[in-house]
């Protein structure tokens, strides 16, 4: 059931690159619309109430390394490989008709859907890192052939930090592995079994560097500007959108969940490198001129709200986390997208250049109203999926670190202040008769703006749709961490149904 | 002699004029004592005003009058009365540029015959007729 | 009209800014370049212009002769028949000049749009006027207030208002109206220079629905040259405007209110009012050159200074206006350019469908079309007044035609304000 979320793309990949199909994009978008589809199938059958990994696949590989194919979804990874399924057809939709070389380009994106996927739900940590790794080629080729200015310098870059990021978290769970005597990379077999503290906390330390050049985070994050920006839109609605929330994904998975000890003994330094990435990243945005450098550098402050909400530990700042990477990916993905149609019509992201968008017909009213929603979602504006996931992480990380978090909120305020700056020079003021002469929108630039939209708009209004997957994961996650010696810690692990803080978002599990 | 609508009547070249004053009711009043100093476009002058100009004007009395009363000054001004001055004010109430330095033009219309005098006061002859503005 | 042996062969050439433009118009041209390509466009904006037009002439003398003083007039769109069947005193058999050889009662096109409105519908009248389906005679109301407004653009209309002649016709103007009705009576003496105030407006009104009786059949009839080709040049186009220009030059302005029966004169014909003074040349004043700002693209605040502390400094006229927020709510050329998108010929509508994004910016695409056709009916001004106060463009004498050499150059210097668009209009590919 879940070899289908990796392998159909996968074959699918295979069949557009080989087979002398006509209509490429349509069957790439067929193809990764019934990926779509059966994510959507898996999440109706998922069981909310139960924490545990669902839909267990295993089949023997090579036991003598101790790398066994085993898939399995949980809370944590079912609301990311739905943000992948979607991301990667709204990816694939927005691509350009007349794109150069089509069939290597939806091969790649289909591959990466696939590996990506494969790495949400492997259950093996050699298998998570194979998947890990192979989306790595088809990302250096998406950004280095199709890419704007600068791409080969950046593609480049990109290869070089995710390849030290790989690396980190090989050794980190070879060393795992090796240190504990185990005979084998399963995942459930390594959970649980302690090793020494001090061990532990260099191993977390390698995961955070390794999947934290992944997210990423201050001050490992220098190769995301340039990538981001010479990224095509399609391929850096999936680098933003899907990508980054493997390292989050990763951070969690193998950081929280194999060293809970350490890692709750370095919470409160994550939580301050998480305050700073998402300080750092709201004052870099408000410093740009570039409007996609501005999104790809919210996209650093936006990363940290996550990081927050997994070093706080309570069961609310992780449901929050978890809502956090969907809601960003959403809204990163709108972002770029937008950003895309405004450089293809206008031809710039100059923000000293751009002005008037909003101009009923000369302008490009939708796109600036949409623009005007992400912007306003990316900010936490109520109403809005950013709301609901940052409010989340707040609420749930006041109690364990109030400093780091009342900071955080001051990073919220930032991120209003460089799109209030945004939107105001795109999208209002007086258009240029000189450069007005854009050509229309198509179908293409609008639909999954649309469908992005809606989506922010609608998990804004109903949040419990977004977190009722991961709560009943979270809660289990947080039960495994021991009780610590610092008592503000162990103080937050209160009851996830405490009705004056969750009772208005979280669900009511029996109701299913 | 014979007051201005005589001399005008009776002289050759301006039969539009003569028949603009009787349909706007300005007989009487140039028959008048005055004395009037009146600026009079012969028929040339009219025929020069492009095609229905003159019918719409004939058709409404009042503005026919008005634009007849822009040629029409109280006082009698000969040509050497005409050099000392820039402008004359018309009966209508706008004025009227006179220039004089090189030969002797009304507004933008020369003048072919100046000081017809009349009992009632003089006529200068413009080749145009003037407009107000 | 004649064409003129080329006048700066006997004077220098200008060294003015736009000398090109000047010996054009010295040649017997107009400000837009003589191209075919232009030629169709004003045209075909002409005629989709004298459509409505048409309807806001009717409505206007409505408004001013009949509606006149009603507090609640929520009405005064909704023409009588008596008023669509009024004949135009320069279309029909019984016209005092026949300038255009159609009919003397409302356009058959715009009659049909009154019945169906754009949504090609009958429905009940007050269902197209609630969808606002209809012609938008706020437009018409916007270029008479532009006029009101500012007020003092020549002619002897405007200083009429404030004489008493005028304030005593129209103080017998409102006792009649309002006989038998002692709250606005007393509201009157209460406040009677409210009551003048609204009719002054009245009068402009008046004058306005005057004004384009004439020009919506001078439209018709250019649209329906060009159609049999006997118009073919844009300086043909000018020179067929400066011609009509002359022809009802005296035509009346004056203001009639109808109350019962009885006619009550506010400002009879007797005043000598006449077209080209009194209406013509204060419209073009007020709302070629001047007009107000479109509201939400500029600030009234005196701190921000972003409009003329001096009125007379306004340029924000079709001459001058950006014509790109056409399409926000709120501005009236949005509404003028839904007016004239409903009665376009069928050359336009595939003309603007092959530029820039088609259907989608059409209403951009013609307001840029009638920014070209109002620079040259502002050619036929100039070129009328030149006429009327100058000396022919083939005059001999070298002074006469350096008096008309600065005569032009004065005019143009008005365009040498940055946001004019005359050098905008010289591009083919503004559009």
């Amino acid at each position: 059931m879940l070899s289908t979320l990796i392998w159909f793309p996968v074959l699918g990949a295979i069949a557009i690159a080989v087979l002398p199909l006509r209509q490429l994009k349509l069957a790439a978008l067929t193809i990764s619309g019934i990926a779509l589809l059966w994510t959507l199938w898996i999440a109706h059958q998922f069981n909310f109430t139960n924490p545990l990994l669902q839909f267990q696949e295993y089949l023997p590989w090579l036991e003598t390394l101790g790398l066994n194919y085993q898939l399995g979804v949980d809370g944590l990874s079912l609301p990311l490989l739905m943000l992948n399924s979607l991301l990667t057809w709204i990816a694939l939709y927005s691509s350009e008709e007349e794109i150069e070389r089509p069939r290597l380009f939806y091969s790649l994106i289909l591959l990466v859907s696939g590996a990506v996927a494969g790495a949400f739900l492997a259950q093996n940590l050699l298998l998570f890192f194979l998947c890990y790794e192979v989306e790595l080629v088809p990302f250096y080729l998406l950004i280095s052939i199709w890419g704007g200015e600068k791409r080969d310098y950046a593609a480049m870059k990109f290869l070089l930090y995710t390849a030290l990021s790989g690396a980190l978290i090989l050794v980190a769970f070879l060393g795992l592995v090796w240190l504990q005597g185990a005979d084998s990379f399963a995942y459930d077999a390594l959970m649980g079994q302690s090793l020494p503290l001090w061990v532990q906390t260099v191993l977390l330390s390698l995961v955070l560097v390794g999947f934290g050049i992944k997210i990423p985070l201050v001050p490992l994050h220098t190769w995301l500007p340039d990538t981001y920006v010479a990224a095509s839109t399609p391929v850096a609605i999936l680098l933003g959108g899907v990508l980054a929330k493997l390292g989050a994904y990763g951070i969690f998975r193998f950081g929280l969940g194999l060293f809970p000890e350490a890692w709750a003994t370095l919470a409160p330094g994550l939580a301050t490198w998480a305050t700073v990435s998402v300080l750092y990243g709201a004052m870099v945005a408000i410093a740009q001129k570039d409007i996609k450098r501005m999104v790809a550098y919210s996209s650093i402050g936006h990363m940290g709200y996550i990081l927050l909400g997994g070093a706080a530990l309570t069961a609310l700042s992780l449901v929050g986390a978890v809502t956090q990477m969907v809601a960003h990916g959403l809204i990163l993905a709108i972002l770029f997208h937008l950003v895309g149609v405004i450089e293809a019509k206008v031809g710039t992201r100059d923000l000293d250049v751009l002005n008037g968008l909003m101009n009923p017909i000369r302008g490009l009213p939708m796109v600036s109203a949409l623009l005007i929603l992400g912007g306003m979602a990316s900010a936490g504006i109520p109403g809005l999926v950013g709301f609901v996931s940052e409010f989340l992480v707040f609420q749930g990380s006041y109690s364990v670190f109030p400093l780091q978090t009342l900071l955080c909120v001051v990073g919220t305020g930032l991120t209003a202040v460089y799109f209030v700056i945004l939107l105001n020079r795109t999208c209002f003021g007086k258009l240029d008769n000189a450069i007005a002469y854009f050509p229309k929108l198509e179908w293409r630039e609008r639909v999954p703006a649309l469908i992005l939209a809606l989506t922010i708009l609608f998990l804004g209004i109903q949040p419990t749709w977004l977190v009722r997957w991961t709560e009943s994961t979270t809660t289990a996650i947080v039960a495994t961490v021991p009780p610590l010696t610092q008592p503000t810690i162990a103080s937050v692990n209160r009851p996830v149904n405490s009705p004056q803080t969750v009772g208005w978002v979280v669900p009511d599990n029996s109701i299913k | 002699m014979a007051d201005i609508v005589d001399i005008a009547v009776n002289a050759e070249g301006f039969k539009t004029l003569v028949t603009a004053v009787q349909v706007a009711n300005l007989v009487e009043t140039l028959k008048g004592s005055g004395p009037f100093t009146v600026f009079a476009p012969n028929d040339d002058a009219f025929a020069k005003l492009p095609p229905g100009t003159i019918q719409t004007l004939v058709q409404n009395v009042p503005q026919l009058a008005r634009i007849l009363t822009f040629h029409v000054v109280p006082g009698k001004w000969m040509k050497a009365d005409l050099e000392q001055v820039d402008f004359v004010t018309s009966i209508e109430g706008s004025p009227i540029q006179i220039n004089t330095s090189d030969g002797f033009e009304v507004k933008n219309a020369t003048v072919l015959a100046a000081d017809i005098a009349a009992d009632n006061g003089v006529i200068h002859v413009l080749d145009r007729v003037i407009l107000m503005g | 009209m004649t064409t003129a042996t080329l006048p700066q062969n006997r004077i220098p050439p200008s060294t003015h800014e736009f000398a090109d433009i000047i010996h054009r118009l010295e040649a017997g041209g107009s400000m837009l370049p003589d191209t075919p390509e232009n030629l169709m466009q004003i045209i075909g904006i002409y005629k989709a212009y004298a459509v409505p037009m048409d309807f806001y002439w009717r409505n206007l003398l409505y408004i001013a002769e009949r509606v006149f003083l009603n507090p609640l007039p929520a009405f005064k769109y909704f023409l009588p028949q008596e008023y669509l069947d009024l004949h135009n005193h320069y279309a029909g058999d019984d016209a005092d000049i026949r300038i255009w050889r159609g009919e003397a009662t409302a356009h058959p096109e715009l009659l049909e749009f009154i019945q169906k409105g754009e949504l090609k519908q009958k429905l009940p009248k007050l269902l197209h006027h609630l969808w606002h389906d209809r012609i938008n005679m706020e437009f018409a109301e916007a270029c008479l207030r532009a006029m009101f407004w500012h007020r003092g653009m020549g002619g002897q209309f405007d200083p009429y208002l404030d004489t008493d002649e005028y304030k005593a016709n129209a103080d017998r103007a409102i006792r009649a109206f309002f006989r038998g009705n002692p709250a606005m009576l007393g509201l009157y003496n209460l406040f009677p220079e409210m009551f003048l105030e609204q009719v002054r407006e009245l009068s402009y009104y008046a004058n306005l629905g005057l004004f384009w009786e004439v020009m919506a059949p001078v439209f018709f009839e250019m649209s329906d040259l060009y159609d049999e080709g006997k118009i073919s040049t844009v300086p043909e186009a000018m020179n067929f405007l400066v011609n009509g220009i002359f022809a009802i030059a005296g035509r009346p302005i004056y203001h009639h209110v109808y109350i019962g029966d009885e006619c009550y004169e506010i400002i009879p014909k007797s005043k000598g009012f006449m077209w080209l003074y009194e209406a013509a040349l204060p419209y073009v004043e007020a709302v070629f050159y001047r007009t107000s700002p479109f509201r939400g693209t500029k600030s009234y605040n005196a701190q921000a200074k972003q409009i003329p502390t001096d009125q007379n400094e306004f340029h924000y006229g079709i001459l001058y206006a950006d014509v790109f927020p056409v399409g926000s709510a709120g501005i009236p050329p949005t509404l003028l350019m839904q007016d004239m998108l409903h009665f376009l010929p069928p050359y336009l509508l595939d003309y603007y469908s092959q530029y820039c994004r088609g259907e989608d910016d059409m209403l951009i695409q013609l307001g840029i079309s009638f920014q070209r056709s109002m620079y040259n009916v502002t050619s036929a001004v100039i070129q009328a007044l030149r006429t009327a106060l100058l000396y022919p463009l083939d005059d001999t004498n070298s002074k006469h035609l350096m008096a008309n050499r600065q005569f032009f150059e004065g005019q143009l210097d008005r365009f040498k304000r940055p946001e004019a668009r005359l050098r905008d209009i010289q591009q083919q590919d503004y559009r």
